[in-house]
């Protein structure tokens, strides 16, 4: 498998993938036999082509053809990027005014009140849009839509010319009850178009559809302050590729874990945010329909991607994509709520560039704070003094230079040594104990996030799939899985690229709500035909919209949802309905069994006295591709099979062990390695501990087998003497 | 005078810093274990705050969930409210005391003041959790009521001449469930007296589900760890907390300090209002703090009597708010700490049938608001201003009928649409939606739209007052102004104000905050002042506004940097008045945006001789 099959003068249809992080942009091609090839390159600040076009180089090269005719014969690219959230946590968007209710400036400064904790000190940070750039006007609607008090025209055109005298760049308009009739924001989005023309303007019902007037208001204003620089962005990344000869369809990823044409995301921009990130589960869900024993209809599939600075979790319960509507930039309840739906992706600071440190107190504790890119850990040789979790694997011996970035950087174990040597001391430790113990920690950390994320849920961990991906997740996993004593561990092939890889099988996706104030209590309950039949509007002009691309085979489905809560409840919950047909079908006892089994599943309780209440129905629009991915073939774009080397490597209460170092070819051609063992990937190395079993499926991916009782052992023999 | 002790024995723990952890357990055990427990006890918040029903415990989260050892020790706290997870091992002790024959599949139910509780309302789910036949550790949930049977349709009754008056069901440490099954007599008697019983019931549910997620979670760790590892574990952790907790205290100056502060007057009950006694004694060579609050009157015919364990609880969290958060806060760090009471005093051990209806909050605050302040006052570079505090109209219970639907329905629900503000402190603004000196910023807010849609209610108005916090170097975070009314029907607000007679102060040199100020606007728009505690119905048209008090400030307001005060003004913190008058600070520039520029020579001319730090 390690050459390349088709020849350059072979025509062939491409679908490229891009993920754009902070640090490094994936890419990842597909060929039209399903061969797959991989690569990293250094993101660009400038325009996203030039990394694009640093990864392809490498992909071409093993191809034997050229990044040019890469992208002329490719029928789709797919682009995932962070830069939008990048932008709105580095205060990098544009000039951006906010024109509120009358009564209601702070709206972005109050929030919703909270704390991360009672005793921390922490700044209140300033409000996304700045009071000065916020104007009241007189307008009022109630909760019901009646208008109490009429829109007052000069109080708008007053606004605008103070907008434009201070120099604004966008306009966000966000007023209470534009869900209930939304009026009063069509009038100031027309005056603004006659007199701030060519000024990009977001209407709060249009991008964010839902009640609670700072999540509208928030969801707005980071929709139009981002509109000026994401509309120049993804309008040049259209331009270079067609320079280049691109004819196909350019897909954006989108926060709901499916991708939208460069024109529709240019015009609601926030849906960009979380962009990258929201595809590894589309990825996990794919590799664990091929490699899982478990259906995924009936699963919960635990997947995580651990890179250099995060640690990134999702849940897939059912098939089902986990989501939320309270994706934070900047940290819960401090920071800014996007406040739109999307794939619900938890970060922690638990990456290869975690610090080791010592508190106070004298407890050993690693990160959150990370080493990052710069200077990095100190093995990278770039001035980093303080020791990571990298440098710890370094000196256990999990790690080496000759795979790390695709051998573009050396590792120095001395450095590594040096900086770590400190914290031993302190301890009063081995250095190879201090990093183990260190090991464990970060593990430990990642163990109390996926914990907090299921078991309030009344996710049972031992049952569940965990699919690990990421460059840095092959030398925790196996710790992880021990530790969970998960059912089944799946390490993708595509590891290094979960996100990129995932974006190539993801649907098209749009979701669509209208609010309303309904009850079950009312007699002859029906879900409102009228608000059904405007979402079954939208879902197919949006279907109509997509006429251009070239989605062959493709099927075309929506999936109905209501927001439901028990009377009083403070909080709703997504309730699926499934078809248009289905949903209109409900009387009031089926919705409500609906409602009460899910509180059941989620909250443990049900309360089968209790009427429910409709918030929001929604529709979920997707065009499935139906790119399955069952036949693909990965290519390494350099060939990574070598002799059998050995390495001394340190594994907890067995101490040091000589180590045998496998190829991925070396464990395609046995079926399996048994730990203990290293396995170098391209993207990734893999440790497979004592007792541990990696197995290689005909997908290339790997299944990971634990053998829990060595890992108790392990840890009752940890003690360190006084 | 007998005195409360908190068990003041210290181990020996081990000074040197730079030398190697003396405990038993590994280093890595340490670290993992305790990150563990956090856990679980956040595992068991989020169920809780997930599960529950009340607005009350939804949104003001007043709630909190915590770990104590079977033998009665505090072990986990998380981030619980302060006010509530102080102290959960003195219900842990009425559980042992009353009850011989515990056993797994129990739970108990508690909400008895003089047997350790908060306040009645506070219902606290407590289950033992056994390994191998062994009670290792109790877990709790705490959550505060929407409702608990009591004489009126609010859980805050400042007038209630004693607990009879008051009126609460009562629970001692009652056994709720045996073999995981609810008793159905208790059930029964919560649910035909209180007024909500669904939404209590659902609360029930919820603190159930939270405190056996947290049962679960301890069997698995004693699983993996061993039984024998934890223990030492146990011990471990509290002397290095203990540790870390004396080692704070070791660098503070060595003194005792005194002060005062007042509560406003609460009708005829104290018409001159209520002052507060407290000394601090720091003694840094012994690493501890000690808070007298013997020096207090006796308790009054009036709700507003302190519990035991809200007298030790505020005055802890005064001391608290004053040391570094990375302390963790269990029996161990609580030994450097003692609080004195005397008996029958209004914060001290109330004398039955007392009424201690809002200990949490008013009093309790007060004893929060004025520790941390006279910490400040005495020893510069610590501690902080006051907080505001007090649940005005911003936070009232409101009640009512609602006509918009098919048939009326009665409502009563506590709103949390007010924002007030928290005190500035060495190197930090205040908090901008605090709450109050109870709650310390956890507190969350209603969204307009959601209340408009639950009650038949409208909101006229809701931002933020300018010059409401006290101005300082460090300044004291701005309270809102909120204005609100009935949309329908009318509507009957019970709130208790405080912080109008007294506003929260400022302390080395920071100014006071403004006033909390309830008033009411008639249909004719005439705004007149409206009753400070109490509670006033109001009919269609007719409005009930509150101009929330802000933080008070800490230090100089002349060496404020100009360039945040300038960031102040354009924020709509500060009005360009209070720049030049209080903060010495001149701005040049007609437009109210960032062209405003600061006029260095005036502000220099303005400030030159008012900038000694006092």
């Amino acid at each position: 498998m390690n050459n390349p099959t088709n020849e350059s003068d072979h025509p062939s249809m491409y679908r490229i993938s891009v993920d754009t992080g902070g640090t490094f942009t994936d890419v990842v091609v597909v060929d039209a036999e399903n061969n797959v090839y991989m690569s990293k390159a250094l993101t660009s600040l400038d325009r996203a082509y030039s990394a694009i076009e640093e990864g392809l180089g490498r992909i071409a090269k093993t191809m034997g053809t050229s990044v040019e005719s890469i992208v002329r014969e490719a029928i789709e690219i797919n682009y995932g990027t962070t830069r939008s959230t990048n932008l709105v946590v580095t205060g990098k968007t544009a000039r951006t005014a906010l024109f509120t209710t009358r009564g209601f400036p702070d709206v972005l400064l109050l929030k919703e009140g909270g704390k991360p904790g009672p005793f921390h000190r922490l700044r209140y940070r300033d409000p996304l849009i700045p009071r000065y750039l916020t104007f009241e006007i007189d307008e009022r609607v109630t909760s019901n839509g009646t208008v109490s008090s009429v829109l007052d025209e000069k109080s708008v055109i007053e606004a605008i010319n103070s907008a434009r005298d201070s120099g604004v760049e966008a306009v966000a308009v966000s007023f209470l009850w534009s869900v209930a009739n939304p009026s009063h924001e069509l009038q100031v989005g027309e005056l603004l178009a006659q007199h701030m023309p060519g000024v990009p303007v977001t209407l709060s019902h249009q991008v964010n559809p839902s009640i609670r007037e700072y999540r509208r208001a928030s969801a707005a204003a980071i929709d139009a302050s981002l509109k000026p620089a994401m509309q120049d962005f993804f309008f040049g990344l259209d331009e270079d590729l067609h320079s280049v000869g691109f004819t196909g369809s350019l897909l954006i990823s989108t926060s709901y874990g499916g991708g939208w044409d460069a024109q529709r995301i240019a015009g609601m921009p926030v849906y960009s945010i979380g962009s990258g990130p929201s595809m590894a589960p589309v990825a996990a869900l794919q590799e664990a329909e091929i490699d899982s024993a478990t259906s995924t209809d009936r699963s919960t599939i635990l997947v995580t991607d651990m890179g250099g600075t995060t640690f990134d979790l999702s849940v897939i319960q059912n098939g089902r994509v986990e989501r939320t509507s309270e994706t934070w930039l900047g940290g819960q309840w401090v920071g800014d709520i996007t406040g739109t739906r999307s794939v619900d992706v938890e970060s922690i600071g638990a990456g290869g560039g975690s610090i080791v440190w010592i508190d106070p107190g004298g407890l050993l504790q690693v990160g959150p704070q990370s080493a990052g890119s710069a200077p990095g850990p100190a093995c990278y040789g770039q001035g980093g003094m303080n020791p990571t979790i990298t440098d710890a694997a370094i000196i256990l011996g999990y790690l080496d230079s000759s795979n790390f970035v695709g051998g573009t950087l050396e590792l120095h174990e001395d450095l590594a040594r040096k900086a770590l040597a400190p914290v031993a001391e302190k301890l009063g430790m081995s250095l190879e104990a201090a990093a183990d113990a260190a090991m464990h920690i970060s593990v430990d950390n990642i163990i109390t996030a996926i914990r907090a994320k299921t078991v309030s849920k009344g996710i049972d961990l031992r049952g569940i799939t965990l699919v690990a991906g990421g460059g840095a997740s092959g030398i925790t996993v196996g710790r992880i899985a021990k530790e969970l004593n998960v059912g089944e561990v799946i390490l993708p092939k595509a590891a290094g690229a979960m996100s990129a890889y995932g974006a190539l099988h993801a649907d098209v996706i749009s979701e669509y709500e209208v609010v309303t104030h309904d009850t079950t209590a009312r007699p002859d309950f029906r879900l409102s035909m009228d608000r059904l039949s405007e979402l079954e509007q939208r879902c197919t002009e949006f279907f109509t919209s997509l006429d251009t691309l070239s989605v062959d085979g493709s099927t075309t489905s929506v999936e109905y949802s209501v927001q439901a809560r028990y009377p009083m409840q403070a909080w709703e919950m997504t309730i699926p309905l499934g078809s248009l047909q289905f949903a209109s079908s409900l009387d009031a006892t089926a919705i409500e069994e609906l409602f009460h089994s899910e509180h059941l599943r989620i909250f443990g309780v049900r309360e089968h006295t209790s009427r429910v209440e409709i918030l929001a129905i929604g529709a979920r629009a997707a065009v499935s591709t139906g790119r399955a991915a069952h036949s693909a073939t990965f290519i390494d774009t350099e060939t990574n099979s070598r002799s059998l080397e050995t390495r001394p490597t340190f594994f907890g209460s067995a101490g040091w062990i000589e180590t045998n170092i496998f190829s991925s070819a070396d464990v395609v051609s046995q079926g399996w390695v048994d730990g203990p063992a290293i396995v170098r990937e391209e993207t990734t190395t893999i440790i497979v501990n004592p007792g541990q079993r990696l197995e290689a499926r005909p997908s290339s991916n790997y299944l990971l087998h634990t053998d829990t009782k060595e890992t108790q052992d392990h840890d009752k023999n940890d003690q360190i003497g006084a | 005078m007998t005195k409360t002790t908190r068990s003041g024995r210290r181990t020996t723990a081990p000074r040197d810093k730079t030398r190697g952890l003396e405990y038993e357990s590994s280093a890595t055990d340490m670290s993992v274990i305790s990150n563990r427990l956090d856990g679980i006890v956040r595992e068991m918040e989020n169920t809780l705050l997930r599960a529950g029903r009340s607005a009350v415990l939804n949104m003001a989260r007043d709630f909190s969930c915590s770990i104590i050892t079977g033998d009665n020790r505090l072990l986990a706290t998380a981030e619980g409210l302060p006010v509530h997870v102080i102290g959960g091992e003195r219900l842990g002790q009425v559980m042992t005391r009353l009850h011989d024959d515990i056993r797994e599949g129990d739970a108990f139910l508690h909400n008895d003041p003089y047997e350790g509780n908060t306040h009645a309302a506070d219902h606290t789910l407590m289950v033992p959790v056994f390994v191998d036949g062994e009670h290792m550790f109790t877990t709790l949930a705490k959550a505060h009521q929407a409702d608990i049977g009591n004489s009126q349709p609010t859980t805050y009754m400042p007038f209630a001449k004693d607990v009879y008056e008051e009126g609460a069901l009562i629970f001692t440490a009652s056994r709720v469930q045996r073999d995981f099954k609810d008793n159905e007599d208790i059930i029964r008697m919560c649910r035909s007296r209180i007024r909500v019983p669904n939404q209590w019931y659902g609360d029930y549910l919820a603190m159930v589900g939270a405190a056996r997620i947290g049962e679960r979670g301890l069997k698995q760790l004693c699983d993996r760890y061993g039984k024998k590892t934890v223990k030492t574990f146990i011990d471990d952790w509290f002397n290095y907390s203990e540790r870390l907790m004396s080692e704070s205290i070791g660098s503070m100056k060595a003194g005792t300090a005194s002060g005062t502060g007042t509560h406003d007057p609460v009708g005829d009950l104290a018409p001159d209002g209520v002052t507060i006694n407290v000394s601090v004694t720091v003694d840094p060579a012994e690493g501890r703090i000690d808070v007298d609050l013997r020096n207090n009157i006796d308790c009054v015919d009036g709700g507003i009597n302190e519990s035991e364990t809200c007298a030790v609880n505020n005055a802890m969290t005064g001391v608290l708010n004053c040391m570094d958060a990375a302390i963790p806060r269990n029996e161990g760090s609580f030994r450097c700490v003692e609080v004195h009471l005397r008996d029958n005093c209004i914060v001290g051990r109330p004398s039955f049938p007392h009424s201690t209806s809002v200990a949490t909050t008013n009093i309790g605050e007060r004893l929060v608001m004025t520790t941390q302040r006279i910490i400040a006052e005495h020893w510069p570079g610590e501690g902080m201003a006051e907080g505001s505090s007090g649940l005005g109209p911003g936070f009232a219970v409101i009640s009512g009928r609602d006509t918009r639907g098919p048939e009326p329905v009665d409502y009563v629900n506590q709103i949390f649409l007010g924002s007030q503000g928290g005190p500035g402190m060495p190197g930090n603004d205040g908090w901008v939606t605090f709450g109050n000196s109870v709650t310390n910023g956890l507190m969350l807010r209603d969204s307009v739209e959601v209340d408009e849609q639950k009650y038949p209610i409208h909101v006229a108005e809701l931002k933020i007052r300018p010059d409401s916090g006290g101005a300082g170097e460090w300044r004291g975070a701005p309270g809102a102004t909120l204005i609100y009314g009935p949309s329908h029907e009318e509507m009957t607000a019970y709130y208790v104000t405080d912080g109008n007679q007294n506003p929260p102060r400022g302390v080395g040199g920071g100014k006071d905050a403004a006033p909390s100020e309830p008033y009411l606007i008639a249909a004719d728009g005439t705004e007149q002042p409206a009753v400070l505690i109490g509670h006033v119905t109001l009919h269609k048209g007719e409005l009930l506004g509150h101009r929330l008090s802000g933080g008070g400030g800490y230090g100089n307001p002349h060496i404020r940097p100009a360039d945040l005060v300038r960031h102040d003004v354009l924020a709509g913190f500060v009005s360009r008045e209070a720049a030049l008058k209080t903060y010495g600070v001149a701005l040049i520039g007609s437009r109210l945006d960032d062209t405003l520029k600061i006029d260095y020579e005036e502000t220099k001319r303005l400030r030159s001789g008012q900038e000694e730090s006092s």
